[in-house]
């Protein structure tokens, strides 16, 4: 006999806590721990069996892991947390007495905490972090458009800001955009960065109407975090390429709507010039101090000073934008060259296979990330910059701006390099012969194309050709909405589709009349059948089997005779429409049968996937439908058109 | 108010109340107290010579203790003296005739007011008025004063003359208090209301009764009031039933009531603080301890605390806060090493959050018009629950990105996912990627499992009621029926003809062929008997001759003695033996099945009512009955003789059990796990069984493999009435209320470690018509063709092939 193991020792009663016993066992209140469990990404569980791991116990409970709370317990921020609740019972004590200076001795030497190793203990990896940052984007990206509330400070929106604009100004630098979607949430972009996909959504901007249903202190512990998360990927990715984190504010670009360009970026060589040089003024003017100067000449050289460091990291960025197309190519053309040696060192034929595909992807790639690098492209004043701009120059285009839409455009709407113009009017009043004029679902539909589409179609004013989302991959079975949508012309598409259809059944109903008047055809061939037949039961051939082959064969020689008399099948089509349908029956009934034999556990798993199916067949049915009828309605909407 | 108050000189208040208050009554008063005072005068003429030397030294000494609160007190006073003075002159203008008094009295004079003087001269006239009564026992306390002038001329304080209040005083003697000396009344204090009734108001100290005093009516006491200017001060004394006058200073005492005040106006409850220990070195300290040491050297518990502080500083356990900028740290550095940089390998309990869906076409700001929703969705969409919508946004078109507006549940949407992420517990789930073709079994096509029989061949029309039974004769030509309408026909196969009819007075319910090819003779259940029929005309006349032979045989074997009451065995009428019924067996209950054992002598019947007679054996040769079981195990349902052995099967509600005849004894018991067995067959082989039952289930069992069953299907949407095995062929079949006949082809094979193969082949869907809730009643195979007869509610009868 084994040995006796008693109940509750092992298995789901110890991996399981709940929440309560979680709260006992950490001496917190639930706010606290609620944090905890934010900032350190503890979650609840569901265990298999409930009643095991409640003790026998069915009431409902939130189940957390069990080491997930033992290693709660040495947490540091745990510790500060208590911390800050004596620290906030000291404040309290000594501001209700009005011991003014104690309470400025305590302030200073507030609890402060940071999240850096809950970073590095979530994601031990850059990667890892890179796999998580979805969600941190998202949420940066939304408090970088939130209003100041009383709960929200301006500090947290600033910060946000800052970091969305840092990683934005990464993807440009990097060229790693690859799709973009106009959705009715927002705007939808996926870059690739070091092999992960990262996606996230931008809100429109409009401000945000705060609810009053949301907890916000949730928000703002996750926000917290991500702060941190964002902080310290940002400053990986910008020190992988060589800039300078964190990237130094230009104030006065910033006041004046200039968005993400406010921040100037500067690669790591040309900021130590930039430094000296700094340095170089600095000392000058401390000399100048010295040599008995009066303070307003002081103060004035200091700010000359700042203008000119201004000025210089403007200059040397506007060196690096112009510098970077090239350098990109350069680098493009290393890339290309650099699989050129993989053949020799593995010969093998799938070797070969291989360095070909990777040849094209990353000539695909290539091409891809200067889409719009002989593009010089003007936005009107209605267009949203903060948006158009990040993704055309993400893409390589040259991008200018009306002044509405804030300072820091690089040339004016009379620039005669200009190839394209995006505006999102009704008419267009004046119109320069050498541009084209956009509408801004044409850059969106470009990335996502992968190639610069024709104008023509997104014209100002004209009606837009569905906008459809990069993220869906079709798979069978799925509805596929017209894919020819650049070409304008889904009515006529659809009816020959149509046409084809119906071609197709005609063909595969002749086919099986062909089968069905088999009778007729044996006779020909019966003793050679016959023969045949004797031959496969011999060899043990399943009589059905050696039919259905047969049939086969039969049924390619009767499409090559169909295929040299085609018009000779039209008039018993009807005849093998019914026939066809008792074919069907039969083979329904055979798997009707065959039902019968599968265990109740097969049984329900069946009818599951098949509801699953049907659901899904069922939508696609809709939306086809729904599309014919549009199609329809379309027509005849035309038709009467022309009768007027 | 004599006597209320000790004799006590208080300070005089600093603020003194405002005098023209206390001024106003006093010029009524002087009218009123002049003559008494004049009277006194002469009084006091009369007693000064008796009274000059009485308690000297008494009241010297008393006037000591006064005299040094006084001392005290001038100091204070010595800013208000003018005032005071001016007071004084005052008073000594108003009242001439009391100078003496007034300067005798004046160093106890504490009093700030002219009234209050006034007063205690009136309480000094009403003393000296009670002291005239009691001349004799009573010394007059103005003596001592007149002594104290007499031997010390107190100059100076009658110069500033401070206004000092004074009591009257108090003679210490017997009976001194003059309370109670005019109040004659001894019936103490007691509701006088008790007295209502009687013409007196109480006892004097002697006993006697004190009469009420003669009260006026309402107009002698108007005139009253109107006559005495001072009816207005006056009370009533309900003790002796009159009207005492108020003095000044009672009226004072309820003025001051009224206001809320101490009654007592010269009581001051804010007194100055005498300091006994304070900072100024007294000349004279109270205490002439020395100084004790530890005033001089430094504290031990202060040092010990610093240096606490002190030793922290240096081992740097307390920081000094620094002065001045102190530059943060760069909040941001390279946090991961570069080496390591391989994804972090997933921690078997750790469950990674999911990603947020991606966006799908319809959630596009333009999308194909199809994905746009109709007015319905719209609708049901806005009257769905929150939660129970399938997606949370519902699909729209914009013409141009300019007209997209923002969206309202953006922050609620990045909420809900926040609290995904941390509150929604979170669990691995496998998802099955399976084609689910691939859990249809794969079975032989029923092509190769040919011959089963597929279409409707001959369809048996006559009856007119439910066939019950149908049972095909062992030569494969004939066929019988029993149906509800009371009949029994005979079918000849091959052509769908009904040969015969007979009818019984009875519904009937079960309808066997004999299975002997040298016998034909055929069992009929009817009620409560059991009829033996030998049609005539269809067989050949020897085989009949023979039969009648065979079934005579038992009358002229029949055992002697008592018949037995549970199955007795009859001759036909001649009327019935000229149908053709041959023998008559008569049970208890009604019979609900006969089957033959395979030699066709012997026979079975069940009659489920009948307790533990249920199941009896006949043997037809020799007419006798057995009853095989003593003990009832359940209802019984169907029985069965095994095709080649000597067993016998019973199915009883849940179970079907073996039974060895030869050995009695039972052999095994099957476990179906079905809740109502209604058929049974066994296999020819007599290896296998088939069991149907009322819940839609047919199970299969291996009487060598298990006790339960080796395979049970649900198919049938209604109870299973029926299930029959072929005798030739790998078929069997089942028919059920739902008006369907399945096929299957099962195949048993001759090695015993290959189980048997089931494959349905066919089904044969609304054979029979459902009447009343029944479809299908019977199925019976053909003994030697692969044909199948049902046998239905709808009162037909139907041949497949």
């Amino acid at each position: 006999m084994g040995k006796l193991h008693k109940k509750g020792k092992a298995g789901a009663a110890i991996n399981y806590i709940t929440r309560n016993q979680a709260l006992k066992k950490l001496q917190v209140t639930l706010a606290d721990f609620r944090r905890l469990c934010i900032l350190k990404g503890i979650y609840p569980r569901e265990p298999k069996n409930k009643k095991k791991a409640n003790k026998g116990s069915t009431a409902p409970s939130t189940f957390y892991y069990a080491k997930d709370i033992q290693y709660l317990m040495h947490e540091p921020i745990l510790g500060k947390f208590r911390e800050y609740k004596t620290f906030a019972k000291k404040m309290a004590k000594v501001m209700s007495k009005g011991q003014y200076s104690t309470a400025k001795t305590l302030a200073e030497n507030k609890p402060i905490y940071t999240l850096d190793h809950l970073i590095k203990e979530r994601y031990p990896t850059f990667t890892d972090a890179l796999r998580d940052l979805d969600d941190a984007l998202c949420m940066i990206f939304l408090f970088a458009t939130m209003p100041k509330t009383e709960k929200i400070k301006s500090e947290t929106i600033e910060n946000c800001q800052r970091l969305a604009a840092e990683f934005q100004h990464y993807i440009l630098h990097t060229r790693s955009l690859r799709k973009t979607f106009l959705s009715i949430k927002g705007i939808y972009y996926q870059a690739e960065i070091k092999g992960q996909t990262v996606t996230w959504l931008v809100p429109y901007q409009f401000s945000q109407n705060v609810p009053t249903d949301v907890d916000f202190r949730v928000m703002l512990t996750f926000l917290e975090f991500h702060q941190t998360l964002c902080g310290f990927v940002n400053y990986r990715l910008y020190s992988d390429v060589n800039l300078v984190y964190p990237p130094t504010l230009d104030l006065k670009l910033d006041e004046g709507g200039a968005g993400m360009n406010a921040l100037i970026i500067e690669s790591t060589q040309s900021s130590a010039n930039i430094a000296k040089t700094v340095n170089q003024s600095t000392t000058s003017t401390v000399a100048a101090s010295l040599s008995k100067e009066e303070k307003q000449r002081l103060q004035e050289s200091e700010k000359r000073i700042k203008a000119l460091s201004g000025k210089i990291a403007h200059i040397q960025e506007t060196e690096d934008n112009t510098t970077t197309a090239e350098i990109d190519q350069d680098a493009d053309s290393a890339m290309d060259e650099f699989p050129a040696p993989l053949p020799n060192l593995d010969g093998t034929a799938a070797g070969t296979v291989t360095f070909t595909d990777i040849q094209r992807a990353s000539q695909h790639l290539t091409h891809f990330q200067s889409l719009f690098s002989n593009c010089v492209i003007f936005l009107s004043r209605e267009v949203p910059r903060y948006s158009l701009e990040f993704v055309l120059r993400a893409l390589g285009a040259q991008v200018g701006w009306d002044a509405v839409l804030g300072e820091g455009s690089p040339f004016d709407e009379n620039d005669d390099r200009i190839t394209h113009q995006i505006s999102d009017r009704p008419t267009q009043g004046h119109r320069f012969l050498s541009r084209q004029y956009v509408q801004p679902q044409w850059a969106y539909d470009c990335i996502n194309a992968g190639k610069i589409l024709v104008g023509d179609t997104y014209f100002v004013g004209k009606t837009l050709p569905p906008h459809l989302s990069p993220f869906v991959e079709a798979k069978e079975g799925d509805y596929v909405p017209d894919a020819n949508q650049f070409e304008g012309q889904t009515e006529d598409l659809a009816i020959e589709s149509d046409d084809e259809e119906e071609e197709d059944e005609e063909e595969d109903e002749d086919e099986d009349e062909e089968d069905a008047d088999e009778d007729e055809d044996e006779d020909a061939e019966h003793k050679d059948l016959h023969q045949i037949e004797l031959e496969a039961e011999a060899k043990g051939v399943a009589f059905t089997e050696f039919e259905a082959k047969e049939n086969k064969k039969k049924i390619k020689a009767t499409k090559a005779a169909k295929a040299a008399e085609p018009a000779s099948t039209a008039p018993t089509t009807r005849s093998a429409g019914k026939k066809r349908t008792a074919a069907e029956a039969e083979a329904e009934e055979a798997k009707e049968l065959a039902k019968i034999m599968m265990t109740n556990k097969q049984q329900k798993l069946y009818t599951k996937i098949q509801y699953g199916k049907n659901k899904k067949a069922a939508e696609v049915e809709k939306l086809t439908q729904k599309k014919e009828q549009l199609a329809k309605s379309a027509k005849a909407s035309a038709s009467k058109k022309a009768k007027k | 108010m004599p006597g209320t108050r000790p004799t006590r000189k208080a300070t005089v208040p600093k603020a003194a109340p405002a005098p023209a208050k206390k001024t106003a009554p006093a010029p009524t008063k002087k009218a009123v107290v002049a003559p008494k005072s004049k009277k006194r005068t002469v009084e006091e003429a009369q007693d000064d010579s008796d009274d000059e030397f009485g308690e000297v030294a008494i009241d010297m000494a008393s006037d000591d203790d006064d005299e040094d609160m006084d001392g005290d007190d001038e100091s204070d006073d010595a800013d208000d003296f003018p005032e005071e003075g001016e007071e004084g002159q005052d008073m000594s203008a108003a009242d001439l005739d009391e100078d003496e008094d007034e300067d005798s009295e004046g160093s106890y004079m504490d009093g700030d007011s002219i009234a209050d003087s006034q007063e205690e001269l009136d309480d000094e006239d009403a003393e000296e008025e009670d002291e005239s009564d009691f001349d004799d026992l009573v010394e007059d306390d103005i003596d001592p004063n007149f002594g104290h002038n007499l031997n010390e001329p107190l100059a100076p304080e009658s110069d500033y003359n401070p206004i000092v209040r004074e009591y009257p005083e108090i003679d210490p003697v017997y009976d001194s208090d003059s309370s109670t000396e005019e109040n004659d009344n001894t019936v103490g204090n007691i509701p006088m209301h008790w007295y209502d009734d009687y013409p007196h108001i109480g006892y004097d100290i002697d006993g006697k009764k004190i009469m009420r005093p003669a009260t006026g009516d309402e107009l002698d006491k108007f005139l009253s009031t109107m006559d005495d200017p001072d009816s207005w001060l006056s009370a009533h004394n309900y003790k002796d039933g009159q009207d005492v006058k108020l003095s000044a200073e009672e009226l004072e005492i309820i003025r001051r009531l009224e206001g809320n005040r101490i009654p007592d106006a010269d009581y001051n409850p804010y007194e100055d603080q005498v300091e006994f220990f304070s900072s100024k070195t007294e000349i004279m300290p109270l205490s002439a301890a020395p100084e004790p040491k530890r005033r001089f050297i430094p504290s031990k518990h202060e040092a010990k605390r610093i240096m606490k502080i002190v030793r922290a500083i240096r081992e740097g356990r307390i920081v000094p806060r620094k002065s001045g900028y102190v530059p943060p740290k760069p909040k941001y550095y390279n946090l991961w090493n570069d080496s390591e940089d391989k994804p972090r390998e997933e921690h078997v309990m750790h469950i990674t959050a999911p990603k947020m869906k991606l966006p799908t076409h319809d959630e596009s700001y333009n999308p194909p018009a199809e994905y746009l929703p109709t007015e319905e969705e719209i609708k049901e969409w806005n009257e769905m629950d929150k939660e129970d919508r399938p997606k949370n946004y519902l699909p729209q078109k914009y013409n141009a990105l300019r007209n997209v507006p923002g969206y309202g549940q953006f922050i609620q949407e990045r909420f809900e996912r926040c609290l995904d992420l941390y509150l929604a517990p979170r669990v691995r789930k496998n998802r099955l990627n399976i084609d689910p073709e691939s859990l249809i079994p794969k079975l032989p096509s029923p092509r190769d499992l040919q011959p089963f029989p597929t279409r409707l061949a001959i369809e048996f029309l006559g009856h007119e009621g439910r066939v019950r039974s149908i049972s095909v004769d062992p030569t494969g030509l004939w066929m019988a029926s029993g149906s509800d309408d009371k009949t029994v026909r005979i079918w000849e196969i091959s052509t769908g003809r009904c040969m015969a009819t007979y009818h019984l007075d009875e519904l009937v319910t079960s309808v066997v062929w004999g299975p002997s090819k040298e016998v034909a003779v055929l069992a009929v259940a009817c009620g409560y008997k059991v009829g033996l029929i030998l049609p005539e005309k269809l067989f050949s006349p020897e085989l009949t001759l023979h039969s009648e032979e065979y079934l005579k045989a038992g009358f002229a074997n029949v055992a002697t003695g008592e018949p037995n009451p549970k199955a007795q065995w009859k001759q036909p009428t001649p009327a019935e033996f000229e149908k053709g019924i041959r023998v008559w067996v008569h049970l208890q209950k009604p019979v609900k099945q006969v089957t033959w054992h395979r030699k066709g002598d012997y026979f079975s019947t069940v009659a489920p009512d009948a307790n533990n007679s249920a199941v009896l054996i006949h043997q037809l040769t020799k007419h006798q009955t057995q009853q095989p079981f003593k003990k009832n195990k359940g209802a019984v349902q169907r029985v069965m003789f095994h095709p080649t052995k000597p067993m016998f099967f019973v199915a009883t509600q849940r179970y079907v059990r073996q039974y060895n005849l030869q050995r009695q004894e039972l052999v095994k018991t099957m476990q179906t796990g079905v809740k109502w067995i209604s058929s049974l067959d066994v296999h020819p082989a007599g290896d296998n069984l088939i069991i149907g039952s009322y819940d839609k289930r047919l199970c299969w069992f291996d009487l060598d493999l298990s006790s339960k069953p080796y395979k049970t299907l649900r198919y049938h949407q209604q109870a299973i009435r029926s299930v029959a095995y072929h005798k030739r062929y790998p078929l069997f079949a089942s028919c059920a209320d739902d008006g369907n006949v399945q096929i299957f082809h099962g195949m048993v094979y001759n090695d015993l470690l290959q189980n048997p193969l089931i494959v349905p082949v066919k089904i044969l869907k609304n054979v029979h018509q459902r009447v009343d809730a029944l479809g299908a009643l019977c199925v019976e195979w053909h003994p030697t063709q692969p044909w199948l007869i049902s046998s239905g509610a709808d009162h037909t009868i139907k041949l497949f092939s």
